[in-house]
């Protein structure tokens, strides 16, 4: 699946559902899907408030049991790999709101890429599904 | 999401029904609202009906908290689903919220 969105303001659950209806997607068990929406929705977010792009490109691909999706935007460069992980044994009174999402997707996934490529911020989360 | 909001021996019952995540997010903050209002909030979030948060969920949650516990009150969260207590696990949030 690939496909681009344009504008993008007040779409975000066409995009996740894009992705979740997606042939490479749309057949995976219940625990996989939860996860996958759950980082797909995280990454989005941190695009839709941060970025000021005015495009998301998204591609899925399934290949040998190994699951990639991919987001591209032209907003400013932004690498969330490089934020410190939000301290998980803070006390309630401590904890922070912040920072959650891309920790969750660290959990969740097996690996996450970030590239910065002429002009555009280039995110890729894999997961193995076989 | 759904909020139904109830009293049962003296405390307030909200069921959470459906999927919690930044589209309705901030409804959800002001359909939680009547659950602080209470001198000493003693409050049972009943999650078997919940199927998914994201971290915008998280956050409601985590303030609910802080409120609660900043009034002496009390917070618990009942049957939830293995796939959402696991986010709960893997942020820390099983550690400063009650889960049962």
């Amino acid at each position: 699946m690939k496909k681009r969105f344009e504008p993008i303001e007040g779409r975000n659950a066409e995009i996740i559902e894009t992705v979740m209806t997606s042939d490479e997607v749309a057949q995976l068990n219940e625990e996989l899907q939860f996860k996958i929406r759950l980082c797909v929705e995280e990454v989005e977010e941190n695009i839709l408030c941060y970025s000021g792009t005015q495009w998301i490109e998204l591609e899925v691909t399934r290949d040998n049991g190994v699951l990639r999706i991919h987001f591209k935007d032209e907003g400013i460069a932004f690498d969330p790999l490089a934020k410190d992980d939000p301290d998980i044994d803070a006390s309630l009174e401590n904890r922070q709101v912040g920072g959650l999402g891309i920790f969750i997707c660290k959990q969740m996934m097996d690996k996450l890429e970030y590239t910065y490529e002429h002009g555009c911020n280039c995110f890729t989360m894999i997961k193995q599904i076989d | 999401m759904e909020v139904i909001i109830s009293q049962e021996n003296g405390q307030m019952v909200a069921r959470l029904i459906g999927r919690l995540d930044t589209t309705n997010a901030t409804q959800f903050q002001n359909d939680i609202t009547p659950l602080m209002e209470a001198e000493h909030p003693n409050i049972v979030l009943d999650c078997t009906d919940m199927e998914y948060t994201s971290s915008q969920g998280l956050r409601m949650f985590l303030m609910l908290q802080k409120t609660v516990s900043s009034k002496a009150g009390s917070m618990v969260m009942t049957h939830m689903r293995p796939a959402i207590r696991e986010v709960f696990d893997i942020t820390g949030f099983s550690k400063i919220i009650q889960i049962e």
